[in-house]
């Protein structure tokens, strides 16, 4: 038996509205804290950090080898290895560099490091003939940790189809992308310990992959170097 | 260039090596005594022998089910459950083909692939519910079509959505049999199937929902609102997604064969940002919760042991994985984005259940507990759902990259992901 | 004249517009059958002899229950899917009544409206009946029933759905339900939905002091077919007090409404979308 008589149906609605503001509020509050602030315009890193891990010269093309080029003229590119894998290695023993006149293909290894023991290559952002290597770097390997974008340049290859090969390459926003990327991975195999990788300054250590695993510290460089 | 005379011939050879293709991929593939392997195949075997007592004998010979309880593991689970877990194909479709979110590209086709294979066993997994399927027909062939039943509308979008994920699934069919004009015709079906499987997927997820519509009365308050079908459609989004984050962290395991160097590293922030979404989805979820808490006056209800038990669900299976999931994203901590998609798949089984089965007729002095072979025969519908699987992947271009005449017109964005030579 | 006139063309107007307005029409309902058969159940007259049940399991093929077996009135009985129709005892501080419970023929029932292959159905006379050639089993219309009616042989392969169906198959041969034509006590009235109403209320208002005034069944889930009268609150006879005046299939009504809608709008708006985000392979820009 039902008893009849006025029901309110509304009843809630007022505090439905006001749940509601609240919950708009609130997800502007939620959606920040989410959303992590971008970087700065040079560099990628971590959310608090106050400095950022890893630099990109924003000019450059890069390969997902963590090597990048730059074209110097019609059809002749510089190539480096960029700011992670330097951190990555640390300074090496010695460079072996493609001798001139080989030819090297975008995406396959050209070069290779030795550090401490072990050797790790690293593939060519480009394809093409080599012109010229820096010879400095052979003399003073730490150039490449101190200035990999200038001073720390590797070889110039004569690229016959540049367009093409430079349409392969990361640059502006999707290289921004892939290294936010790579830190996340790079997050993932440190397992939530920042303090072996990351010094007090807020830097990484220079041959970090050393601190992730002393005893196979080549085997993560290849990893993200991708010559496995 | 063929001679004329010679096309039977050809065609004929042809005919023989696609034939002895298909008898090769039908062999084993990797180790047959892993420990998987040993517990599945009785499991599966077991679940078949109890099938066939339960069609010989009818439902209550294997079933807990009863005149209070018609609706039992098989629909709470499978059906019900079951479905949520498949929502991460919609969703991953949606963010790829709709959005042009490209970094999840290389997810799409295994998830399309997982959704496909859970309607079919975990819906399919209604046929062997059913009591006189061989009526089944009758609302499909529109001998007697009930459209006055919510039921009739989630019968018919399971019928379609599983012809929608077939289609979206089906380039990687025709690479495997290299097809390679009808791989060219699939793809261009492929937005139109896309479209078509979330507009379905939006109706029978709530659907599954707007079922307990008429139980009214027979579901607990603290769980029955005309808004059921609204909170199952948004909680089968990050139900979806935690599926995805979940079967992926298994699969990149078992099948890290398959995967470039590339296609590996990029997996983390994958998972990385599926965690952002499914956080960001709870978060929606809670609150709507909340207006639908308030609305029903269910704070009258709290002080009773469903209370606790709703208020458990809640705070522990949806607002606790809400706060793991933004606290991996800040700290980028992917063992903690696991963890709170663990969680979250068990908080939605227990909210599917609790409608279904657990808080359903909750005043009856006899409660339906499910039978040990319902379990078994669950699990059997589960496990033969891996075995498909996993034969699936090991044959067809799922997790390794299409050949190389299946290329899709490449933008900026993907194009380096071509860039690395695989092994 | 003439404002009479007048008067009286705006009130067939008005009353005209107001019934188009309400037949449902614009809410794409039709409707078959206004004055279903029904049964009055006077419970203040019913003497527990379970006539009823014997008859209606000899009509309906059913196994006959020992109708002289009294123990059977120790527990509250329901349907089961050998007994479409049960007699249960109450006893009450104004004495104790025996209450005829079976399937309630709802006006809108909640299981024609589940059932997707039409298996169960209202007929345009009123009763509720079950069509084994149509059902496959899916039980959704035991999920939906507010008074939990339908039973299923789960022991058997070739299950059915068992109901009273109000004796379908007398009534097209000009007969009254079994129960109804069997009762020795008059409890059971047999006719049409709207005098069956208007006897009861004329039997309540003869004599108030025996009957509540309420018939159980005039507005519960939008009106049954089933009709009670009672001595006492009906909460006291078994009935079910909390099922509102709100006919079942409404509750799924606004999902239902909105699937075209949605089928609608989503692909529209999901491939203007797509659309919107396509995006021009970029070739970046070489320095000279």
């Amino acid at each position: 038996m039902e008893a009849s008589g006025y029901v309110d149906i509304f009843a809630t609605k007022g505090i439905e509205y006001l749940l509601v503001i609240g919950f708009l509020l609130a997800l502007v509050l939620f959606w920040r804290l989410l959303t992590r602030s971008t970087p700065r315009a040079r560099g990628v890193g971590a959310t608090a950090g106050p400095a950022p891990w890893f630099s990109l010269a924003s000019d450059r093309f890069y390969h997902q080898g963590h090597t990048w080029a730059v074209p110097e003229g019609r059809d002749v590119v510089r190539v480096g290895m960029d700011d992670f894998a330097q951190k990555l290695l640390g300074q090496p023993r010695s460079v072996n560099l493609p001798r001139v006149g080989e030819i090297v293909e975008q995406g396959e290894k050209a070069l290779g490091v030795e550090i401490g023991t072990k050797s790790v290559g690293l593939l060519s952002p480009v394809g093409g003939r080599v012109l010229d290597v820096n010879e400095e770097i052979l003399r003073t390997p730490r150039l490449i940790n101190e200035d990999p974008y200038g001073k720390g340049w590797l070889f110039k290859v004569s690229v016959p189809r540049m367009a093409p090969t430079l349409k392969n390459l990361l640059s502006g926003k999707l290289a921004w992308t892939w290294m936010e990327n790579t830190v996340v991975s790079l997050r993932g195999r440190m397992a939530g310990e920042l303090g072996p990788v990351i010094q007090d300054g807020g830097l990484p250590v220079s041959g970090f992959a050393k601190e992730l695993s002393p005893e196979q510290w080549d085997e993560i460089a290849r990893e993200f170097l991708l010559t496995e | 260039m063929s001679d004329p005379r010679f096309v039977p011939a050809t065609m004929a050879r042809e005919a023989r090596s696609f034939l002895r293709f298909l008898l090769g991929e039908l062999k084993p593939k990797g180790k047959l005594l892993t420990p998987f392997n040993v517990i599945s195949l009785p499991v599966i075997l077991l679940g078949a022998a109890l099938l066939v007592v339960r069609f010989a004998r009818g439902l209550g010979s294997i079933t807990n089910l009863s005149q209070d309880y018609p609706w039992g593991l098989w629909i709470g689970f499978d059906v019900i459950t079951g479905v949520a877990f498949a929502g991460g194909a919609y969703c991953i479709t949606f963010m790829v083909y709709i959005l042009r979110m490209e970094k999840y590209h290389s997810i799409v086709r295994v998830t399309v692939l997982n959704g496909l294979l859970a309607y079919i066993f975990y819906a399919g997994a209604l046929l062997l519910d059913l009591g006189r399927p061989w009526n089944v027909i009758n609302p499909v062939i529109g001998n007697s079509f009930g459209v006055s039943s919510v039921l009739f509308l989630v019968a018919w979008h399971f019928l379609l959505y599983m012809i929608a994920e077939f289609i979206e699934f089906s380039p990687a069919v025709a690479e495997w049999l290299g097809w390679k004009r009808i791989r060219r015709i699939l793809g261009a079906l492929t937005l139109g199937a896309v479209i078509f499987g979330i507009t379905l997927s939006t109706l029978h997820q709530s659907g599954l929902g707007a079922l307990y519509m008429m139980a009214k009365g027979k579901v607990h308050p603290l769980w029955y609102s005309e808004f059921i079908p609204i909170l199952f459609f948004v909680s089968s989004i990050f139900a979806g997604l935690s599926m995805v984050i979940f079967e992926g962290t298994i699969s990149h395991r078992v099948f890290r064969s398959q995967l470039g160097p590339a296609q590996r590293l990029s997996h983390d922030s994958i998972v990385l940002g599926l965690a952002r979404i499914c956080a960001g989805t709870m978060f929606v979820y809670l609150f709507l919760h909340a207006l639908v808490f308030l609305h029903g006056r269910r704070w009258e209800f709290l002080d009773t042991s469903l209370g606790a038990w709703y208020l458990l669900e809640m705070i522990g299976f949806v607002l606790l994985p809400l706060l793991l999931f933004t606290r991996a994203v800040r700290t980028v901590s992917l063992p903690l984005v696991r963890v709170a998609a663990v969680i979250t798949l068990v908080g939605i089984i227990m909210n599917r259940l609790n409608v279904s089965v657990i808080a359903f007729k909750w005043y009856e002095a006899v409660r339906y507990v499910p039978s040990w072979m319902e379990i078994v025969v669950t699990l059997a519908v589960v496990f033969a759902e891996i075995w498909a699987f996993r034969w699936i992947v090991n044959r067809m271009p799922v997790l390794r990259p299409s050949p190389a005449w299946a290329e899709e017109p490449r933008l900026a964005e993907t194009a380096h992901l071509k860039l690395v030579k695989e092994a | 004249m003439n404002t009479m006139n007048r008067r009286v063309f705006l009130k067939t107007v008005g009353v005209a517009g107001a019934m188009a307005l309400n037949s449902g029409a614009a809410r794409g309902e039709t409707e078959s059958g206004n004055d279903p058969l029904a049964v009055l159940v006077d419970t203040t007259r019913c003497a527990g002899c379970r006539n009823c049940e014997l008859v209606c399991a000899e009509s309906n093929g059913l196994p006959e229950p020992d109708v002289m077996d009294e123990s059977v009135f120790d527990e509250e009985r329901k349907p089961s899917e050998t007994q479409w129709s049960i007699v249960n005892r109450y006893e009450t501080d104004v004495g104790e009544f025996f209450v005829k419970k079976q399937c309630m023929h709802c006006v809108q029932p909640a299981c024609t409206a589940a059932c997707l292959t039409k298996a169960m159905f209202k007929t345009s006379e009123g009763p509720v009946i079950w069509r084994e050639s149509k059902c496959m089993g899916c039980r959704f219309c035991m999920i939906s029933c507010p008074f939990d009616v339908p039973k299923f042989e789960y022991n058997s392969p070739v299950p059915k759905i068992q109901k009273c169906q109000l004796c379908w198959e007398r009534l097209q041969e000009g007969e009254r339900p079994a129960c109804v034509e069997n009762c020795p006590a008059d409890a059971l009235t047999f006719g049409k939905r709207s005098e069956l109403i208007a006897e009861g209320r004329r039997r309540i208002y003869a004599d108030p002091g025996d009957y509540v005034d309420h018939i159980y069944g005039e507005h519960e889930v939008g009106g049954t077919g089933w009709l009670y009268l009672a001595a006492v609150p009906f909460e006291q006879l078994g009935f079910r007090a909390d099922l509102g005046n709100v006919a079942y299939p409404r509750l799924t009504e606004d999902f239902l409404y909105g699937v075209p809608i949605v089928l609608t709008l989503w692909p529209a708006f999901l491939l203007a979308l797509a659309r919107a985000t396509k995006q021009e392979p970029h070739i970046p820009n070489v320095e000279a």
